[in-house]
This record gives structure tokens, sequence and C-alpha cells, in this order.
């Protein structure tokens, strides 16, 4: 398969979240209580610098492989198109995140419902990206 | 933006064949565009901005007309 920089920089992205959140709900979820715990929000920093690092490094070494990095109209399209889809999760996540908050005691499961589909919306924006480079457009 | 059962058909295949088999870098280079716009408008994948449409036909020196044809329902 060949792919353009566009689409190895949105692999990249996707299996970056995928790895680094999913460790994390992972690991924090089975130790839920009432509130959020210290030791989940050194969790949390901990995993946005495993992101930011894998990500970094990652767009370094695809640029370096493939020097074809400029967008045109169509990649902004398809952008914006993987946004819109996006943005559909995430106000479908904080109204359930708010219900959640209304529902529940505590800040755990009101916080975790918010960035569950903060990541959500995220791996949704990439894979319609992903979906729609295949297709064309 | 074009949809499916595209109505925009186009002739850069056959454009790019009488251009000595111009490639489609060498036409997405002359045109501003990444090669796999190229492709995808050349597939009717992609419905390229008026913008875009007649940079094209300014490469291969014809009307626009000649590159892309509006067909009928």
């Amino acid at each position: 398969m060949n792919l353009s920089f566009q689409e190895k920089s949105l692999w990249l992205r996707f299996v970056s979240l995928v790895a680094v959140f999913g460790f994390y709900f992972v690991t924090a979820l089975p130790a839920h209580a009432r509130d959020v715990m210290p030791q989940q929000v050194v969790l949390f920093m901990l995993v946005v610098v495993m992101l930011v690092i894998t990500q970094v490094v990652g767009h370094i070494v695809i640029a370096i492989a493939d020097r074809h990095t400029e967008t045109d109209e169509r990649d902004r399209l398809i952008e914006l198109k993987g946004t819109r889809n996006a943005a559909y999760v995430l106000a479908t996540g904080v109204f359930l995140a708010l219900g959640t908050a209304l529902l529940t005691d505590g800040n755990f499961a009101f916080t975790h419902v918010l960035l569950g589909f903060w990541v959500l919306a995220h791996l949704v924006e990439i894979g319609s990206q992903l979906f729609l480079y295949r297709r064309g457009a | 933006m074009g949809k499916s059962g595209r109505l925009i058909t186009n002739d850069i295949r056959a454009l790019r064949f009488h251009q000595g088999e111009m490639t489609q870098a060498d036409l997405a280079d002359r045109v501003g565009v990444t090669r796999q716009t190229v492709n995808a408008i050349e597939g009717n994948k992609y419905s390229p901005s008026l913008e875009v449409s007649f940079r094209i036909a300014r490469v291969f020196d014809v009307p626009l007309e000649r590159v892309f044809q509006y067909g009928e329902d």
C-alpha cells in the first residue's frame, strides 16, 4: 500500500493514541474511586508526555523518509470532514459527561467519561480522514 | 465536491498521454497539488476547485471543457 505523508502521519497519531490512552484506561479504571486520585493525575500527565514524545519523534522519522509534506485543497477538505465528525462525538460526550456528573458522586466517572469521549473524538477524526484518503475524497 | 454517481468526468489521462506521457507527479508539481490529488481527480473520485481546474487546463493549454465534462442525469 502506497501511503502519502499525510496518511502515515494519521496512522502514527491513531496508533499512538490507542496505545497511550489504552494503557492509561487499562491502568486507571480498575482503581476507580469516588474521586480522581493523585496517582491517576500523575499517570495522566505521564501518558500525555509519552504521547507528545511518540508523535514528535514519529513525525520526524516520517518526514525524513517522505519529504512530500506539503498539503493542498483536498487534504484540507478531508481534514475538515474529519473535524466535523469528531465534533459530533465530542458534543455527545460532553452531554453524557454532564449526565454522569448529575447522576454519580465524585469526579472520577465524570472526568473519565469526558476524557474517554475526547479520545474517541480524536480517533473518529483520524479514522474518518484515513477512510477518505483511501476512498479518494 | 463530487458525490457518488458523479456527473463530472475528465480527460486528464488522455491529455497527459498527448503531452509525452507526462506523469501525475509532473502535473501535480505544475498545478500545485499533491500527486495523490491528481490521481483522485483522474479517477473521478474528487472534483477539484475551479481554481485548480483552470490551472490544469492551463498546463495542457486547452479550454476548461476539454479537460472536464459535465454529464447529464
